[in-house]
C-alpha cells in the first residue's frame, strides 16, 4: 500500500496539476490527449465487440464519447439518443444545439439539436450516414419506445447491450484519467475540511450539506457525485446508517460521517473520514470503533489487486469480524460511478482488473456508542495498491 | 392582469401541504388511470417517476449513480400503496406499511434482475400487462417472459393537473430557491465567478430547507448581439449553458436559472441581472423588460379553463408584435412538479396540432418563461409559475424582477 505521491502512483502524470485553470501552467492535463485516447479506445472496442454504433443515453458514456460538457441535472435522465458513435465512418454525433462545451474534433454537421418531437429527432438522426446499414447496434439503456425508434432508424440491427464495449474502454484509467480522479479527491479533501470546520453543536445535517455543497462550488466544482454527505450517529439507541440529511442537530460528542465527493473535469473523488463534534476527546468507546472501522478499510484496501472477485473481498470482509455492512463497499469510480459494485447482496462474481479505480467503505457501528464509516480511493494494480486520497484521522487518529 | 381565482375543484390551496394526503390522492390517481389503461401495473425506474408513485425522497445524485444505486416503483393494481425499492428506507413515507418497503434491486445487474423477476412473480400472474418507463439490458436478458408497454401515457395524465397538496409543495419549492436568490443577487459584483454565486445559492437552499437541488445553477453571461453568440443548430439563441469558473463583469447580462426540490417537488426560478454594485438596464433593456411583461400580462388574462394552448400560444406572438417571444429550441411555457420540466408544454416543436388539443384544466401548472430578444440588447427572460384555478389562474412564485422597474 502506498499514498499517492509514492512509488505506487508516482507515474500519475499532472497529480498537481491546478484545479481553476487560470495559470495555463505545464502541468496541468492534457485535455485534447485524453479525448483522444478515449475515442480510440471506444473505437477500437466497437471493432473487438463486433458494434457498429453505439446509441448513448446516459451522461458519463456521452462524456467518455465526445468529451462535451454537459447541464448536470440530478438522478436518472429516461433512455434517448444523445450521441452516436459510428465505426464505419469514425464519427462522433452529438445531441446539442449548440457548439458551446463541444470539443473541436465534433464539427457542426456531427450537432443535432434538441426536439420534443420524436418523429423530428428519427428525421435528425436518420440522416447519420453509417446508421441505417448497421447490424450491431449498442444502446446502454432501453425502453418501450426505444424499440420503435432503433426499428425505424436501423431496420436491420440487433439491438445489443453496449456495457462490454463501454467497460472494456472505460474501466481501465488512463494517466491523464487518473490525474483527474486524483484532482477530484483534492476537491473532495477541501470540502473534508471545510465539513470539519463546521461542525460545532447545533449545527445540523442540513447545514452541513449548505456547507459541503458551498466548498465544492467555490473550488469552482459546482456538482455532486451525491447528497448524501453526512450522517450523525447518537450516542444512545440504535444506530443506523441514514443517507438522506435531516434537521437533526448534532450533539457534542456524538460521531459524525463526513462522506464529500467532487467531479474534475467529470472524473469523480470521494473519500470518508468520521469525526467528533465539538471539542470533545473521543471515549474509549469510539476509538476501539474507529480502530475495527480502519483495520476493516485497511484489509480490503490490501486486497484490491487485480484478479481479486467481489466474493474474495466479502471473505476478506468477514475475517475481519465485523457484520455486513448496509451498502456495497467496494465501487468502480471514474466518470462518476461504475462498475464494478460489490457488497455481499451483489457483485460476487466481478474480479478486479488493474487500472481500475475504487471506492472502499468500511462501516462499523455500536448501538450507544455511534458509527465509523470511512472510505478511500484505490488504484488497482498488477501490484500493490495504490491509495489515492489522503486526510487524517483527528480526534480519532 | 386577468381575474385571479384560487380554487382547484373547489378547494383552495393550503398554506403547508398535507403530505400523507398529497399521496394517498397520488396513489389514487395512478390506480385510475392504471384502470383506464388496461394495465395490471408498472415498474417504474425513473428518479422522478418513483418519487411520484410512492411518496419516497433520496437524496440527488449524479446520474451515473442514479443507474447503479436506483430506487425502484412496482405499481400493483388494486394494491393500496407503490411497492418501494430503495437502499433509503429513511426517506419513505411515514404511513407506507413495511410490507412495501424491500431493500434495493440492481436492475443494471443480471443477479439483481433475478430479484425482480421474483418480485415480479410474487406480485403478478404470467401473462400480466405491465408498464414500465425504462428498461435495462439485464432485464431484457432475465425476463424474457414479461412484455412491457410504455407508462408513460399512465403517468402523464395523473401528473397532468395538481392536487392543492401538490400545488403547496410547488409554491414551497419556489419559495425556498426565492429567498435564497435574494442573497446571491445581494453579492453580484464584478469579479465574483459563475460557481461563487452557485456556492452562495446552494448553502442558502439547504439552509432553507431545500430536499436537494435539481440542477446545477445557470448564470449564463448573455452575449449582446445574436452573432456574439455561440453557433446553434437553429441560428437562435444558445441556452442554457453550463455554469463554469468565468468572472462576471460590470454590466454583463446574466439569465438566471435554477430549481431546487422540496418534498419531491421542483421549483423553476428564472431571471435577468445585470452585473454591477447599482446596476441600471439601458432603455433597450429596460423595454425587453416591458414587453417581457405585457407578454405575460397578455397570456395571463387567457389563463382559464378551456382555453387551449395554441390560443396562449397565438396570445403571445402577438403581444409580441407577431414575432414568436421564446426561444427556438423551447417554449413559452412548461410545467413543473416532480419533473422540471413536464407536460403541459405550450409552443414546442410538437407543432399547432399538438397544442390545440391541450386544453387547460384547474391543478395545470405553467411556468411561463417568455424571451424578448432585441438584438444588441442581451434580451430578457424571466419565469414565472402560476396554477391554472377553477375561474382563472393563482401565482406560485413572487419574486422581484430587480434591477428592473416593474410595469405592475
Amino acid at each position: 500500500m502506498s499514498a499517492a505521491g509514492g512509488p505506487g502512483a508516482g507515474s500519475i502524470a499532472g497529480a498537481g496539476a491546478g484545479v481553476l485553470g487560470l495559470t495555463g501552467a505545464s502541468d496541468q492535463i492534457d485535455f485534447a490527449r485524453l479525448r483522444a485516447e478515449r475515442r480510440r479506445r471506444l473505437f477500437d472496442a466497437m471493432a473487438a465487440g463486433g458494434v457498429d454504433v453505439l446509441v448513448l443515453g446516459r451522461p458519463a458514456n456521452v462524456a467518455y464519447a465526445s468529451g462535451a460538457q454537459q447541464l448536470w441535472t440530478a438522478g436518472t435522465r429516461p433512455f434517448g439518443p444523445a450521441c452516436l458513435v459510428v465505426r464505419s465512418t469514425g464519427r462522433v454525433h452529438l445531441l446539442s444545439t449548440w457548439d458551446a462545451g463541444v470539443p473541436p474534433e465534433i464539427g457542426h454537421d456531427e450537432l443535432f439539436g434538441l426536439s420534443w418531437n420524436p418523429a423530428i429527432l428519427a428525421s435528425n438522426l436518420g440522416a447519420i450516414a453509417g446508421l441505417g446499414d448497421a447490424a450491431q447496434v449498442g444502446t446502454d439503456g432501453f425502453s418501450p419506445g426505444a424499440r420503435q425508434l432503433l426499428a425505424a432508424l436501423c431496420p436491420h440491427a440487433a439491438v445489443v447491450d453496449a456495457a462490454p464495449v463501454l467497460s472494456r474502454a472505460r474501466t481501465p484509467k488512463t494517466p491523464d484519467e487518473l490525474a483527474c480522479i486524483v484532482s477530484a479527491a483534492g476537491i473532495a479533501e477541501a470540502a473534508l475540511s471545510a465539513l470539519v470546520a463546521a461542525l460545532d453543536p447545533g449545527v445540523s445535517e442540513r447545514q452541513l450539506l449548505g456547507v459541503y455543497a458551498e466548498a465544492i462550488a467555490g473550488l469552482g466544482a459546482p456538482t455532486p457525485p451525491t447528497e448524501a454527505v453526512v450522517c450523525a450517529t447518537p450516542r444512545q439507541g440504535p444506530v443506523r446508517l441514514r443517507r438522506l440529511a435531516t434537521d437533526r442537530c448534532l450533539a457534542p460528542g456524538e460521531l459524525v460521517v463526513l462522506n464529500p465527493g467532487a467531479f474534475y473535469a467529470g472524473y469523480e473523488g470521494t473519500l470518508a473520514r468520521t469525526w467528533v463534534v465539538g471539542a470533545m476527546v473521543p471515549s474509549p468507546a469510539q476509538r476501539r470503533l474507529a480502530q475495527r472501522s480502519r483495520e476493516t478499510l485497511q484489509a480490503v484496501l490490501d486486497a484490491c489487486r487485480a484478479g481479486t472477485t467481489g466474493a474474495e473481498l466479502c471473505r476478506v470482509w468477514d475475517s475481519t469480524g465485523e457484520a455486513p455492512p448496509p451498502e456495497p463497499f467496494v465501487r468502480g469510480v471514474g466518470l462518476g460511478a461504475e462498475l464494478p459494485l460489490i457488497g455481499h447482496r451483489v457483485g460476487q462474481s466481478a474480479q478486479l482488473a488493474a487500472g481500475t479505480v475504487l471506492a472502499v467503505t468500511a462501516w462499523v457501528a455500536v448501538d450507544g456508542v455511534g458509527g465509523v464509516l470511512e472510505q478511500d480511493l484505490v488504484l488497482v494494480t498488477d501490484g500493490e495498491p495504490a491509495r489515492l486520497t489522503r486526510y487524517g484521522r483527528g480526534p480519532l487518529a | 392582469m386577468g381575474e385571479v381565482g384560487s380554487l382547484i375543484a373547489g378547494a383552495p390551496i393550503p398554506a403547508a401541504p398535507d403530505l400523507v394526503r398529497m399521496r394517498r390522492d397520488r396513489g389514487e390517481k395512478l390506480q385510475h388511470q392504471l384502470g383506464a389503461a388496461g394495465l395490471d401495473g408498472l415498474v417504474l425506474m425513473g428518479t422522478s417517476a418513483v418519487a411520484y408513485a410512492t411518496g419516497a425522497v433520496a437524496p440527488a445524485v449524479d446520474s451515473s449513480h442514479a443507474v447503479l444505486d436506483r430506487t425502484v416503483a412496482i405499481v400493483v393494481s388494486g394494491a393500496p400503496a407503490a411497492h418501494l425499492f430503495t437502499a433509503h428506507p429513511e426517506g419513505a413515507p411515514s404511513e407506507l406499511p413495511t410490507e412495501f418497503v424491500h431493500g434495493p434491486l440492481y436492475p443494471e445487474l443480471d443477479e439483481g434482475v433475478t430479484t425482480i423477476k421474483r418480485a415480479l412473480d410474487e406480485l403478478f400472474e404470467p401473462g400480466a400487462r405491465l408498464g414500465c418507463d425504462e428498461l435495462t439490458h439485464a432485464m431484457l436478458r432475465g425476463l424474457p417472459d414479461r412484455e412491457f408497454t410504455s407508462a408513460a401515457a399512465v403517468l402523464g395524465a395523473a401528473k397532468l393537473c395538481k392536487t392543492p397538496d401538490e400545488l403547496a409543495c410547488i409554491r414551497a419549492a419556489q419559495r425556498i430557491n426565492e429567498l435564497a436568490m435574494w442573497d446571491v443577487q445581494a453579492m453580484l459584483r464584478p469579479g465574483l465567478r459563475q460557481t461563487d454565486l452557485t456556492a452562495r445559492f446552494l448553502r442558502r437552499v439547504f439552509e432553507l430547507g431545500a430536499t436537494t437541488n435539481a440542477i446545477d445553477p445557470i448564470w449564463q453571461v448573455m452575449p449582446t448581439m445574436r452573432a456574439g453568440g455561440p453557433w446553434t443548430t437553429h441560428g437562435d439563441i444558445a441556452f442554457p449553458l453550463a455554469t463554469g469558473d468565468r468572472l462576471l463583469r460590470e454590466g454583463d447580462v446574466i439569465w438566471v436559472d435554477s430549481g431546487i426540490t422540496y418534498q419531491g417537488y421542483a421549483s423553476d426560478f428564472g431571471r435577468t441581472w445585470i452585473v454591477g454594485a447599482d446596476p441600471a438596464p439601458s432603455a433597450r433593456q429596460q423595454a425587453q423588460f416591458d414587453r417581457w411583461a405585457a407578454v405575460v400580462e397578455a397570456v395571463l388574462e387567457r389563463c382559464q379553463p378551456g382555453t387551449t394552448a395554441l390560443e396562449l400560444g397565438q396570445t403571445a406572438i402577438a403581444a409580441n408584435e407577431g414575432v414568436k417571444p421564446w426561444i427556438e429550441h423551447f417554449y413559452l411555457a412548461h410545467g413543473v412538479g416532480t419533473d422540471s420540466a413536464e407536460m403541459p408544454l405550450i409552443g414546442t416543436d410538437l407543432g399547432a396540432s399538438f397544442d390545440e388539443r391541450l386544453i387547460l384544466q384547474p391543478g395545470m401548472v405553467f411556468v411561463l418563461e417568455p424571451v424578448i430578444w432585441d438584438d444588441g440588447a442581451a434580451g430578457y427572460r424571466a419565469e414565472d409559475i402560476v396554477a391554472i384555478t377553477d375561474d382563472g389562474w393563482v401565482p406560485l412564485s413572487a419574486h422581484p424582477y430587480d434591477p428592473f422597474v416593474g410595469a405592475w
